[in-house]
């Protein structure tokens, strides 16, 4: 066999090789009805059949497992739709899975968007910030305004590299209201910004006890009266 | 260092200008060179974080050989009940505080006992540090890579006294461990296989609710991403959450692999590949730490790998019984955990590995030759922090070692979370190969609780 066909037959034989893999690996993943059927399951253990099958089945499961951790009343079948869409995140954040990557970030991106529940918006924000690139800085951006998300819209662009999430930042600095202003200027800061004229109150104390000190009559009562049972955990 | 400061003749001569004009309660820092309190001086502690453990750790501070040089001079925690109850296990007058930079600004203390849950470790440390309390941190020491590094440059710059609480390294059967290893007793090592029992699951779960009204929820969070109040969290099971207390690889890998690295003289190295196998993920609940996991850490230049195997109810089903003990001797009360160190001689077998460590008989019979190597014998935890308070030596679990093992219980969460292999640059303190798994690196934090 010459090299020329010798090469020509390896590349065929990888090509079936990598077709069959597909194969099999399509016949173990479950369908997309068969993975939301099952996380709504009422019985734990066919949830997480479910929850770690989630990888498998990829991008086309995001916007229905959303669905359901938005509108299932159950709230242990919400969380089990939470993190089946986790399972997807890092299934397709491994290397050399781009173009699934990619799949995923487009499914996630419309959940950030007004309309939806704070829950999902929130969590596919944090999702983005594991698996996408500068085609999430400007939904997640838009939350900036949001008071209730934009502590985690901050976050999530803090994490996204690149930079078009760091301009997203100054921008959202420049139009910030003043209470939210030094949030921001923290992810800059960690982004290696300097952000003069900006209070860094991380170590300002803000929160005050109503619980006194006790004085010498005081703290012999207190150890005369019987102890209650303290709640920890030994380490 | 306080109001009831005993001035010795050197440090009154050295200090007397001041203390004539010096109130009652007279701050340590009016006395002391900066930061560092001379032999004969009481340092004046506060505990952040006043639940089981922090309380814990206190008792055992007062308990240890230098108890009569430490005072509480304050406690914190964010639970207003547990705060008023703890005040009673201390002496009238010590202050309560919901918030803990309140006692950074306190000039008068000294340092640091740190009990809080692990999401909070990094970010007190390097607040502490920056405002020059020593401090003594519960392990691990961080939740992720890059709080690691703010610990140890923060630390460093501070040049304060940082121990971290695997208190295994400090006891005396592992004094005893060690001297038997380095000593080739097993010969060379190239295994260490570090066994433990499963996490829990959560079987009963409950739905997220409004916190109780003692509870500042959004101080409890601190650092992490904000979510509704789950009364499965806290207090003691933020260990099974992934996030905060990582499960039980992070919680006593931090003390069994602790062991491994000091033993095997291994401080400061890293391994090149961490794989997780055999996970195990509970299907019900918040709590989402591995149930089960086998970790494998391959380390290169010398050539060792140590694996985590954690699996079983109450014992890992292939772990070795705990040794029987012989009238007299400390009994094991601790055999769900510990390690086998596979050499080309033979093996050692400890259990425990944190406040309870066992070595294996033959350890603690060996008779040390003429010409043996020894190795440094700790005086006790807290002893060996007050040294590195008072003299600025380095601590037997100083922040540059806790890191490195935290780092390691961190890296094998990372691979499970992720199901795949990860790649490990040591020298360079990233992972390599994987966007994913480096942006994971880090985390955001919630402003203000941030490094």
């Amino acid at each position: 066999m010459s090299a020329k066909k010798w090469k020509g037959a390896a590349i065929a034989t990888a090509a079936i090789s990598a077709a069959l893999a597909s194969t099999a690996k399509a016949a173990d993943a479950l369908s997309l009805d068969e993975l939301i059927a099952k996380i709504r399951d009422k019985n734990d253990k066919v949830r997480a059949e479910a929850m770690f099958g989630a990888g498998k089945v990829g991008a086309r499961a995001v916007k229905p497992l959303a669905e359901v951790m938005a509108t299932d009343a159950d709230f242990e079948i919400a969380r089990a739709a939470r993190r089946a869409m986790w399972q997807i995140v890092r299934s397709v954040g491994r290397p050399g899975a781009d173009r699934e990557r990619k799949a995923t970030v487009a499914e996630l991106l419309p959940l950030v968007g007004e309309g939806r529940p704070a829950a999902v918006r929130r969590e596919a924000m944090w999702m983005l910030s594991e698996i996408a690139g500068d085609e999430a800085v400007a939904p997640a951006a838009a939350v900036l305004k949001d008071k209730e998300l934009r502590e985690d819209a901050r976050m999530v662009l803090q994490r996204l590299p690149g930079e078009k999430s760091l301009a997203a930042l100054k921008a959202g600095l420049a139009a910030a209201p003043e209470d939210f202003k030094p949030n921001i200027a923290s992810s800059l800061r960690a982004r290696g910004v300097e952000t003069p004229g900006i209070p860094n109150e991380r170590r300002v104390p803000k929160k005050s006890t109503d619980v006194k000190p006790l004085d010498e009559a005081q703290l012999e009562k207190e150890k005369a009266a019987k102890t209650p049972r303290r709640r920890g955990n030994k380490q | 260092m306080s109001g009831r400061l005993k001035l010795n003749r050197r440090r009154f001569l050295k200090t007397a200008g001041a203390a004539i004009a010096a109130p009652y309660f007279i701050p340590s820092r009016v006395f002391s060179a900066p930061g560092r309190p001379g032999a004969n001086e009481r340092v004046i502690v506060a505990l952040i974080g006043a639940g089981g453990r922090g309380n814990s750790l206190t008792k055992e501070m007062k308990r240890s050989e230098i108890g009569h040089e430490a005072e509480i001079g304050a406690i914190c925690d964010v639970d207003e009940n547990r705060l008023r109850s703890s005040l009673r296990d201390y002496e009238a007058g010590v202050m309560p505080y919901r918030d803990y930079r309140y006692i950074l600004e306190r000039k008068d203390i000294d340092a640091v006992i740190l009990g809080t849950p692990d999401h909070w470790h990094a970010v007190q440390t390097v607040h502490a540090a920056e405002c020059g309390k020593h401090i003594y941190v519960e392990k691990p020491a961080c939740c992720t890579i890059e709080e690691g590094k703010a610990m140890v440059k923060a630390v460093n710059n501070a040049k304060v006294a940082c121990q971290v609480g695997s208190q295994g390294r400090s006891q005396r059967e592992a004094y005893l461990a060690h001297r038997y290893l380095v000593n080739g007793n097993v010969g060379h090592i190239s295994k260490v296989w570090c066994f433990h029992y499963a996490s829990p699951a959560d079987n009963n779960p409950v739905p997220d609710s409004d916190p109780p009204a003692e509870l500042d929820w959004d101080f409890w969070l601190g650092p992490l991403r904000w979510r509704p109040y789950n009364r499965k969290y806290l207090p003691g099971s933020f260990r099974w959450m992934m996030e905060s207390g990582g499960g039980q690889i992070r919680d006593r890998g931090a003390h069994v692999m602790s062991c491994a690295m000091w033993w095997m003289g291994a401080d400061g190295t890293g391994p090149t590949e961490i794989e997780a196998t055999n996970v195990r993920f509970p299907t019900q609940g918040v709590w989402d730490a591995c149930i089960d996991m086998t970790v494998t850490y391959t380390f290169k230049n010398p050539d060792w790998v140590m694996i985590w195997d954690q699996k079983g109810d109450s014992l890992n089903p292939d772990a070795p019984r705990g040794e029987k003990r012989v009238a007299g001797e400390d009994e094991i009360s601790r055999e769900g955990y510990g390690a086998i160190y596979h050499g080309d001689k033979g093996t050692f077998t400890h259990w425990g590995g944190d406040g309870g460590t066992w070595a294996e008989r033959k350890a603690r019979e060996w008779v040390p030759p003429a010409g043996f190597k020894d190795v440094y014998k700790s005086p006790g935890h807290f002893e060996d922090w007050f040294e590195g308070i008072k003299s600025g030596a380095k601590t037997i679990m100083n922040i540059e070692a806790a890191v490195g093992v935290a780092n390691l219980t961190v890296l094998g969460n990372l691979s499970a979370v992720l199901g795949r292999k990860i790649q490990w640059d040591q020298a360079k303190g990233e992972i390599v190969g994987d966007e994913e798994a480096r942006r994971l690196m880090g985390r955001p934090q919630r402003y203000p609780y941030c490094l």
